[in-house]
């Protein structure tokens, strides 16, 4: 047996330049358009702020920082329910086929019907404020998770199932170890989605729903014409949901595809 | 002879398939009835739980109000004429913005797509800001173009622009090479291969960045209805709720849906499936 041998890739400098250098270019290219389009209109400050201005909103605004915790507490809870109560109901309805096919209909409707339309409802039942903006995350997460969870328990092949069953494991034991893991990539994903669209009903809801958070206070800065504090406020929302997205649950769905999705190894 | 027997032969045949298909058919429509039923069967559910909540409870009309009022309000909302009104005027809002965001995002999803330099410029800056959602830019929306239809169709055209950029990007990246190098072979220029491979390869990646975006924009169009007003389904929601018409609210959310359901199954999904059918890639 010779070795085959392998084409050496050379990567020259200027390529790795290039990977760097490229995704800058339009950051550069925007704050650029920025700072002339003020330089040369020199627009209000409640129409268009300085870049400079955006920067210095964390540390010269003293209430920038209540108002991220506030948003961020709401997500966790609503979140956190709706966790526990999609993932539970659906191992539940993903166990009965009959069950799962009685309720599909309604969950579609349910997804149609999204968390946003349920604001005012929601505030017509809990008032204004926190419990409220729980509500709508948990609207909105509850039912991506739930019919994700569903789908992954369908998924897991029955075989699996029946072979732990000919070797006399009782049910509790096939869930803990069949149905459960089997699952769970969906899960992941499930959550993944659930997370991404319970941030974005958090804004949604306090926007027109609440006293304090993020969607408030961007919302009041408007009428006090701060468009200092809107941006920054969108671009602390943008940057929140990449690292909860990208640093938090992309490489937990990535890992629990490798642990236990049924992705045919290459042995 | 023979033939007359075998016809006959035949024609006795085809009755018993004829007979055959009338049972079949006739079992399809009972079991097509049947499904329906089965699907209808949860929202009586639904209703009858709401409908002992409401008499359990009798809660104040501004929480919860019996079924039988929404369906009133349904007739009373048709009879003004409110009700078509505000749907056409929310469907002609998400036209507008769908028009825009393809005008806008399918070519430059295309240029990503076939320059890769380009791609690796522009791609992470995109991401950033698709993960700003449309209704944070809200505000600075309503400080731009004032309490109007104009801020509406900015925050819808943001909302649905990334998804139909990076779903036409990938539909591109995802040509076969081979494809492109039989067109190559065969003596076509670039313009050809691009308007005869690229192009029609993208289309079903495109449909799926369609259907995702026209959804995105559907939620945000219903945002921007609650805060700028001035009509649509949105803005009977949340009007009809700082005015405690609680059944309006409710026919409001499910006609929501439906229109929604409606737009999804009739026209988005057909039309992402014969793309897909006419265009879709065999795995090569």
């Amino acid at each position: 047996m010779t070795a085959i041998p392998m084409p050496v890739l050379r990567t020259s400098p200027w390529s790795k330049v290039k990977k760097y250098a490229l995704p800058i270019i339009p950051f550069f290219l925007l704050i650029g358009v920025w700072v002339s389009v003020i330089a040369i209109a020199d627009p209000a400050i409640g129409i268009l702020p300085r870049p400079l201005k955006v920067l210095q909103v964390p540390f010269q605004e003293d209430e920038y920082w209540p108002n991220v915790t506030a948003s961020l507490g709401r997500l966790f809870i609503g979140f956190l329910v709706a966790a526990v109560t999609g993932v539970l109901a659906g191992i539940v309805a993903g166990l009965s086929r009959k069950f799962a096919d009685f309720i599909g209909p309604l969950v579609t409707a349910m997804n149609a019907i999204s968390g946003i339309a349920w604001i005012p409802l929601a505030i017509a039942w809990f008032g204004i404020g926190r419990g409220m903006v729980v509500f709508i995350v948990w609207n909105g997460a509850f039912f991506l998770i739930f019919a994700n969870t569903v789908l992954g328990v369908r998924m897991v092949p029955e075989v699996l199932d029946r072979s732990l069953q000919t070797l006399g494991a009782s049910r509790l034991h096939i869930l803990r170890n069949v149905t459960f893991p089997g699952a769970l990539p969906h899960v992941m994903s499930g959550l993944r989605s659930g997370l991404g669209f319970g941030w974005r009903a958090v804004i949604a809801a306090e926007l027109v729903g609440a006293t304090s958070g993020l969607g408030q206070w961007i919302f009041i800065a408007q009428e006090f014409a701060r468009a200092d504090i809107i941006v920054a406020g969108a671009l602390t929302i943008g940057v929140i949901g990449l690292i909860m997205d990208r640093g938090l649950l992309a490489p937990l769905e990535r890992r629990t595809i490798e642990r236990w999705g049924l992705v045919e190894s290459s042995a | 002879m023979t033939v007359t027997v075998s016809s006959s032969g035949s024609a006795a045949q085809s009755d018993i398939e004829r007979q055959l298909v009338r049972d079949r058919g006739k079992e399809d429509r009972r079991g097509r009835i049947v499904g329906s039923l089965l699907a209808v069967a949860p929202f009586v559910m639904v209703v009858v739980i709401w409908w002992a909540i409401y008499t359990i409870f009798d809660p104040v009309p501004t929480k919860l109000v019996a079924p039988s009022k929404v369906v009133d309000a349904f007739f009373e909302l048709i009879r003004e004429g409110t009700l078509p009104a505000y749907i056409t005027q929310s469907l002609g809002r998400l036209s507008i913005g769908v028009i825009i965001a393809i005008g806008v995002g399918v070519p430059l999803g295309w240029l990503l797509g076939l320059d890769k330099d380009v791609a690796s410029s522009v791609e992470p800056m995109l991401r950033f800001f698709n993960a700003i959602s449309g209704i944070a830019w809200l505000p600075l929306a309503i400080a731009w173009f004032g309490f109007t239809d104009r801020t509406i169709t900015a925050v819808i055209i943001y909302t649905m622009i990334f998804p139909v950029i990076f779903n036409t990007m990938i539909g591109v990246r995802t040509v076969p090479t081979v494809l492109r190098d039989a067109s190559r072979s065969l003596g076509s220029g670039w313009f050809r291969v691009i308007k005869d491979v690229y192009i029609p390869g993208s289309f079903p990646s495109v449909m799926t960045g369609l259907r995702l975006g026209i959804g995105f924009g559907w939620r945000a169009l219903i945002a921007g209805e609650f805060i700028v007003g001035g009509g649509g389904l949105g803005f009977l929601i949340f009007n009809s709720r700082t005015a405690g018409l609680t059944e309006r609210v409710m026919l409001g959310m499910i006609v929501l849906g439906a229109v929604w359901l409606l737009i999804d199954r009739l026209i988005l999904r057909p039309i992402e499936e014969f793309t897909a059918a006419r265009w879709g890639m065999v795995r090569l």
